[in-house]
């Protein structure tokens, strides 16, 4: 798959949101799409997906089997959970035992009967990832999957979607929280100032000072990071902070997921 | 195609945005239906009140249409358009969903009229004209409501001015030179109430008028879903 020269607005007189995008996507390889806040990570996303059609530019040999698991799942709809997934497998022209496969990998096998509003947003992440990987489609996208998963699930996720490109699979991953870079052979592209950059390895063993910057701007309250002047160019520094054992993990998943780099020393 | 828009008539169903409809035509029919016609003319009035029904039918479809449009979240859109392999699918399955609900709304629309007329000895052309006259009624209906829906109008008061004004445009259009740009509601009125026999021999001219009414604006509906995203 390839975006020739793309470049996309939202409506005529908007500045554009991306411009000059040539990217080629081939057949079993993972990208991690990277960016601050507001970026154009989804927009690129839906233009890979062909939910939006380019303003400028082609994009051309998209697989005809398409997944796409947006950043939040749209729960608000009138149905349980089995009843959602049925029609989502029949649209898509699969078997309805999809449905109890893909339950069972991602673990929501017990909320089957559970109406959609009700569901956790973790669980509701579960149900739109089964949906977009029940057809086996030549293009996953994913939005943000990490989000709200549990830990079982977020560590089982990246396996398989390296199964799934292994297997010819094209899939491009939104992920600010660094659930896949440990993922071999995964390509980054970072997305900046209207363009998307495919990262150097060596780019990708920085950290993502964009992003953490990006994430400060808006917070002026958090002077302990002491950063001034342009904050694209502030030094990194060192803070500690202690939380109880059992808030680790979700500390250190949303301080990911704001862009900042977290260790944990060892115990 | 068939798959779904069942998915989005069973959303809408689930959902209760059904009763809305439906409670406007139970008032209908019990308020100002159920008082059948009666007297020495009365199965020519049975014949004209087929004639209202698809008349007053129009802007409810119309809304029903656009209700069931809008059930899916636009987040679930995009994941059927994903799901579905042409991008003209969801545009056809919408109208689809939309068109099949409508039909079972104007069949409880039309059952009292229907057996008023059976009752009052109308002519069985007329009312076969009436029964003929509501479906196409009801595709020019759903495709003014799918013109508002909110893939098509973002806005939900610019959406809902658009249907009414839509649907009261189209009956001030009907009134004026400019009449074969509107549905022919004028003309259908008018024959149905001219007597059954006016009524038969007009019906082609009128299908024809809201066919090709129906081809133009849901050609360009397609087109506008299909250039859009």
């Amino acid at each position: 798959m390839r975006l020739e020269s793309v470049a996309f607005r939202y409506h005529r007189n908007d500045p554009w949101v991306l411009r000059d995008v040539t990217l080629s996507l081939p057949p079993g390889q993972v990208f991690e799409v990277t960016g601050r806040n507001g970026a154009g990570k989804s927009t690129l996303l839906r233009l890979i997906a062909g939910l939006r059609k380019p303003r400028k530019g082609v994009v051309s040999d998209r697989p005809e089997r398409v997944g796409y698991a947006p950043e939040r799942f749209p729960v608000d709809q009138p149905f349980a959970v089995r009843a959602y997934l049925t029609h989502m497998a029949a649209i898509r022209k699969v078997s309805a035992d999809a449905v109890d496969t893909w339950a069972e990998r991602l673990g929501f096998g017990h909320l089957l009967d559970v109406r959609l509003p009700e569901l956790s947003k973790g669980s509701a992440q579960k149900i739109g990832l089964a949906q977009a990987l029940m057809d086996d489609p030549g293009l996953l996208i994913l939005d943000e999957p990490f989000a709200g998963l549990d830990a079982a699930t977020r560590d089982a996720l990246p396996g398989l979607i390296g199964e799934l490109a292994s297997a010819g699979t094209t899939v491009v991953v939104s992920d600010h929280q660094r659930c896949i870079e440990a993922l071999p052979g995964v390509d980054r592209l970072r997305v900046a100032e209207g363009t998307v950059r495919r990262l150097a390895p060596e780019d990708m063993a920085e950290p993502t000072k964009g992003d953490a910057t990006a994430a400060m701007k808006g917070d002026e309250g958090d002077a302990t990071v002491g950063m001034t002047g342009d904050a694209n160019d502030a030094p990194w520094t060192v803070l500690e902070i202690v939380v109880r054992e059992d808030e680790a993990e979700t500390v250190k998943t949303k301080l990911r997921a704001d862009g900042y780099q977290v260790r944990r020393p060892a115990q | 195609m068939i798959a779904l828009a069942r998915f989005q008539m069973t959303g809408y169903m689930r959902s209760l945005r059904l009763l809305h409809p439906l409670i406007v035509v139970a008032l209908i029919v019990a308020l100002v239906l159920l008082q059948g016609p009666s007297g020495s003319e009365a199965g020519k009035l049975a014949v004209g009140t087929l004639g209202d029904v698809a008349a007053f039918m129009f802007p409810v479809w119309a809304w029903a249409a656009r209700a069931l449009l809008d059930t899916q979240p636009d987040e679930q859109r995009a994941l059927s358009s994903t799901a579905v392999r042409r991008a003209s699918v969801p545009a056809w399955a919408g109208l689809l969903a939309a068109y099949c609900v409508n039909l079972c709304l104007g069949v409880l629309a039309l059952a009292v009229p229907l057996l008023q007329a059976f009752a009052a000895e109308s002519p069985g052309r007329a009312i076969l004209t009436g029964v003929a006259l509501c479906p196409l009624v009801a595709v020019a209906g759903t495709l003014l409501g799918a013109w508002t829906s909110r893939a098509v109008l973002p806005d939900p008061g610019v959406s809902l001015l658009a249907l009414l004004g839509g649907a009261v445009a189209l009956l001030l259009l009907g009134m004026g030179r400019l009449s074969p740009l509107s549905v022919p509601m004028i003309g259908w009125i008018r024959s149905a109430h001219d007597g059954p026999g006016r009524f038969v021999s007009d019906f082609p001219a009128i299908a024809l008028h809201l066919a090709l009414w129906s081809l133009v604006v849901g050609a360009g509906y397609v087109l506008h879903h299909r250039t859009r995203h």
